[in-house]
Formats: structure tokens, sequence, C-alpha cells
């Protein structure tokens, strides 16, 4: 098959998609699963059931871990399936990569509940080697070990695009658009997908290699503990490789906006100087940013707190002038009918840019000092992921099974969106709320003083989650219709 | 301050949320103008500008205080699940410099003032002496809690101190 003979949006079913579907299906499932655990946790935080510490801290790595992890697998399922739009991908490198993202999520859900692993998804050296006896030292290999698989995968995965966008533009540069924004070539510009992709593979390539380099060392320390790290050290590459990786799922997944929208609006998403410029402005971005983590680490050179303050505030530049601001362009005036998948993908934009700003805010050192490990840091991130990659993740899937007789949002569908942001919007409102009251994150237990938030925060969860539920059921009732 | 920083956010992205909505709900309106990019270009040099001048003001004074020579050095080690400290009772209006240490995993100084609101913190790290430094102003009962997730007794992870007025 030469390059020119991939699918295209009109050229018949794209050969990815029953692998994607299946993919969705999986990540829709266990979103919905782990939101259950978030319900949980915040119900046992407002006294309205008593719950294990020990168990809370087993869900809080579950839910840590299987958010991500959930994030991760649709982001990369959605680039997946429109890369194929343009490149010439092979099924099996995609099958490999799921394999070892299955195998490593086995490795993981044994660690936490079997092996009581309990030191949260971002490992903090030297946590999983020092339990205080919560569990053993094969638990925490176990979990790194299962992190490992899941790194392999991807990185399998992001070789095969790198060596595909590699060969159909004229190498990685081609790929990134920058001969045609640093030397105005204009010949073969690529696509918003395979700009984003090129992006996304060069930052989360490097990101993950971080990562493996400190779950090696944490693995090591597990096995032979007179071996140590630097503390601080091993931080900077945990939170590099978490900043780095957790972004990368949104930047995938938006991959399905620039796809998609164009259906519904007549107006193609364009490789402009300005987006394949926003994008370049990503990649040194999503990278520099991380310092923003290390704020409270004092022993950090001051510039590089510096510097976590600035990116962070300037990665919302080409976020909200650039992605948002194009989506209300395309949209506004276009003559598009809203149904359920353009509207969790508009949604997620929203969400996205939106949940920037209170991560800017607290991307400030002299903020920062006071709203670093509050309840502040998951109403930023919940309102970027839950009302962003999880919104576009569940747009994306709705459109996969879409009936395409019905243009417009059904009663049901309407209460369902409705739902989710009502209550997607609330839960994350409570969380910063929360924040501000000083309410410590990761708490299995709360002062009397702060169960009100908590459970007030519990019922907005509750109406996400019976959303969510609609949204799978949906799901799965529109793939065994498409199947008949 | 929290509640000036959360009002802040909330009107900035009420304000945003605004004006995408207004955008986005209008499919059956007038598309955008022809000017639109050079309304894009002002909105992007006016994010940039602002950001210049939130830059410069918030960090030309650095928000890590140093401590003055006649602060009072309070030196703080930690481990799963307990803080040790010099002292217990500290002087109101004292610059007080917390040294902050821990023997085993990550933990967070946080430090709240009587009605529970974080007032400094900083984290504690093995192999790492943190410093942080605060004025108090207010007297009575001062909590420490652990801001970083350090295991099982994480939340149980707390110590009093008092701020006492000086005679």
């Amino acid at each position: 098959m030469s390059a020119t003979d991939v699918y295209s949006a009109e050229s018949g079913p794209n050969p990815q998609e029953a692998l994607v579907k299946f993919t969705m299906l999986l990540g829709g499932v266990v979103f919905l699963l782990m939101m259950v655990f978030g319900l949980i946790m915040r119900v046992a935080q407002g006294d309205l059931i008593s719950l294990d510490p020990e168990m809370f801290y087993l869900l809080l790595t579950a839910h840590g871990a299987g958010m991500v992890g959930s994030a991760a697998l649709s982001g990369a399922a959605i680039l997946w399936f429109f890369s194929a739009r343009h490149l010439n991908l092979r099924s099996s490198i995609y099958i490999a990569f799921l394999g070892l993202f299955l195998a490593g999520v086995v490795l993981i859900l044994g660690s936490i509940f079997i092996g009581g692993y309990g030191g949260a998804w971002t490992f903090l050296f030297p946590l999983p080697a020092m339990s205080g006896g919560l569990w053993e030292a094969w638990a925490g290999v176990m979990f790194c070990v299962g992190y490992l698989l899941i790194g392999v995968g991807f990185l399998l995965y992001y070789l095969e695009l790198g060596l595909k966008i590699a060969s159909r533009y004229n190498g990685l540069l081609g790929g990134l658009g920058w001969r045609y924004l640093f030397a105005n070539n204009s010949t073969d510009v690529p696509p918003p997908t395979i700009v984003a992709a090129s992006s996304v593979l060069v930052f989360n390539t490097i990101g993950i290699v971080f990562g493996a380099a400190v779950l090696a060392a944490s693995i090591v320390n597990l096995l032979l503990p007179s071996f140590e790290v630097d503390p601080l050290l091993a931080k900077n590459a945990i939170y590099f490789f978490g900043h780095v990786f957790i972004n990368a799922t949104i930047y995938m997944a938006v991959t399905a906006v620039y796809e998609i929208l164009p259906d519904y609006t007549g107006r193609p998403w364009k490789s402009t100087k300005l987006f394949i410029g926003a994008w370049a402005a990503v990649v040194i971005f999503v990278q520099a940013v991380y310092f923003h983590h290390l704020l409270q680490d004092v022993n950090m050179p001051a510039w590089t707190m510096a510097v976590g303050q600035v990116v962070s505030y300037a990665s919302g530049v080409p976020l909200i002038g650039v992605t948002v601001f194009s989506l209300a362009v395309y949209i506004k005036g276009s003559g598009l009918k809203w149904d359920l998948p353009i509207s969790l993908l508009t949604l997620g934009v929203v969400g996205w840019g939106l949940g920037s700003i209170p991560a800017m805010v607290d991307g400030m050192v002299s903020v920062n000092k006071l709203m670093h490990n509050t309840q502040w840091v998951p109403g930023h991130f919940h309102t970027y992921l839950l009302l962003g990659e999880v919104a576009m993740a569940f747009g994306f899937a709705a459109w996969l099974v879409r009936d395409k007789a019905v243009t417009t949002l059904s009663s049901l569908d309407r209460l369902v969106f409705r739902a989710y942001v009502f209550g997607g919007a609330g839960f994350v409102l409570v969380f910063l709320w929360s924040g501000a009251s000083s309410i410590p994150r990761r708490w299995a237990v709360h002062y009397e003083q702060w169960q009100l938030q908590s459970q007030l925060a519990s019922g907005f969860a509750l109406i996400v989650v019976l959303a969510t539920l609609v949204l799978v059921v949906r799901y799965v009732a529109g793939l065994a219709r498409r199947s008949q | 301050m929290q509640l000036s920083i959360l009002l802040i956010t909330l009107g900035l992205m009420g304000v945003a949320g605004w004006l995408i909505l207004r955008a986005v709900w209008a499919t059956e309106g007038p598309s955008a103008p022809k000017t639109i990019n050079r309304t894009r270009s002002c909105f992007l040099w006016g994010m940039i500008a602002v950001g210049v001048v939130i830059s410069v003001g918030s960090l030309r004074e650095w928000p890590h205080t140093s401590a003055a020579d006649d602060a009072l050095i309070v030196n703080i080690t930690s481990g799963q699940w307990w803080w040790e400290t010099d002292t217990t009772e500290i002087p109101l209006g004292q610059q007080v410099e917390f040294r902050v240490t821990t023997e085993d995993v990550n933990h967070g100084l946080g430090i709240y003032d009587p009605d529970m609101n974080l007032v400094a913190q900083v984290q504690a790290m093995p192999s790492y002496t943190n410093k942080v430094v605060h004025t108090f102003d207010k007297a009575g009962q001062y909590q420490i809690l652990c801001m970083e997730f350090c295991g099982i007794a994480h939340h149980d992870m707390t110590y009093d101190f008092e701020v006492l007025e000086q005679n």
C-alpha cells in the first residue's frame, strides 16, 4: 500500500476501526469504574460511609493510575484512528501496544488489590520502598513493572507513528510542519492531526524515557535498598514524566476535534502557520512547565521556579488563543446542528481551556505557597480532564457509533449531556472552593468542618457517574446496533 | 488571600466561558468577521502583555522570603507519621525560619492558623533541608498538617504548637 492509498474520511471504513472501537469500550468502562472509586472517596471524606483509610489509599492509587491510564488509552486510540486517515499504520503494532497496556494494567491492579500497594499513581521516590508496613516490596516492584510495560507499549506506538510520518512527510520536521513554519516551504504541509501526532510523539517519548529511568531506579531500590537515588533528582524525573504524560492524553484526544468538527461545520481545520507555531510552542512548553510541580522544593534553583511560573502562563496562550479561539471561529455561524458527539467534543475543548485558568493561577509561586497540595490541585486537573479529555473521549466514542440519520440531540442525549456538564462543573467547583478553604488533598479522613464540601461533591459526582453510565450503555448499544 | 484567589479565578473562568459560549452557541448567526485574524492577533499579544506584567509584578519581589539575621530558627524533623520540633511555643510577631527535613519519605509541612487557614508550606525531603520563613501575626494554637501523600497514616500526621503574645 502506498502512502496515497491510505484511508480518508470518504474512502470507506477505517482499517483501525474495530481495534479502536474495542479500545474505547475498555476506556469507557474503566473511566466509569474509576469514577465510582472517586465517588466512594468523596463520600468517605464526607463521612457518609465508613471506609478504612487503608482501602481509601488503595482506591486513591487505583483511581489515579486508572484515570491516567484510561485517558492515555483513549487519547492513543483517537490519535491512531485519525492518523490512519493519513498514514498506513500497521494494526499489529497497535495490537502489541494494547497487549502491553493490558498486561501492565493487570500488574498494576494486582499490585494494588492483591499486594496492597497504595503509594499513589505518582510513586514518589522513595515511598514505594517505604510503605510503613502497608505493602511488601514485591507489590511495589509489580506496580513499577506494570508502568514500564505500558511505557514500552507507548514507545512502540510512537515508533510506528514516527516511522510512518517520517516516511510520508520527508522526516519528522516535515510532520511537525516546521519546514512550512520556518522555511516557508508550503509543499505537502501536514494536516493538523499529523502535526499533533508528530509533536506528541516527540515530547511524550522523552517523557516516557525519563519515567522509565526513575521506575527502573525505584525497582532496584525496592530490591536492593542500599541503592539510593537523589530524592530531588527522582522527583524531577517523576514530575517531568507525569506532567508530560497526562498532558499528552489531551493533546492526542484533541485530534478528534480537528477531524470531526469539519464534518459538522463544513469548514476544514487548517494547518496555518499560527496553528503549526502553536504546536511548536507546545512541544517546548509542555516539557519546560513541569517545574511548577516543584515550587515548594526550595532547594531547586530559583530560575526553575521562575520558568515554571512563566511557562505555566505561556502554556495557556496557544491553548486559549489558538485552539479554543479557533473552535469558536469555526463554529460561529456555521449552521452546525448539535448532536451528542459534537456537544461532548466542544465541551472537551471548552473545559480544557477553562481548566487551564486555575492551573495558571496555581503556577504562580506566591499563590502556590497557599494552594499547593490543597484540593485546588485536583480542582484544576479535574476541570481539564473530566470536562476536557474525558468529554472528548466520550464524544469520539459517541461519534464512532452514531446513527447518521440522527442529526439532533434526542431528549435522552440532551438530559445526559446536561447532567454531565452540571455534575462535572459542580464537582470541580467544589474542589476549587475546598482548595481555597485550605483543605489538603489526598486525606482519607476529613475534619468535621470540611465535610460539607465533600458531601456536596459526592452529590455532583453521583450525577456524573450516572451520566457516564448512560454514555457507556449508549456506546455498547451503538456497537451492538452497528454489528447487526 | 485564598478567597481573593478563588474569586479572581472564578471571575476569569466565568468571563472566558461566557465569551466562548456566546460564539459557540451562535451557529445560526453570522460567521466571524473577516477581521477575526486581526482580532486574534490583538488577543494573543494582549495575553502576552498581561503575562509579562503579571510575571514581573509577582516575581520582582521573590515570593520565598529570606530570613532576617534576627529570625528565630526552628528545626523540624519528620517521618512516617510524626513531626518533631525544637519548640512548641513561638512569639507573636517574631519572624521564624523553619528548617525542615525528613528521615524517610517526602512529606509536606503545612502550617495552619487557628482558623484552619493554610498560611505557609514547604516540602520535607529526605537528604535535604528546606527552609520556609513566616512571621505569625495572630496568636493561638496552630497546626502542622502533612501536605504530601506519605502512606497509610498521612492524614494523621499532625502536630500542634502555640503562637504566644510577648509580655
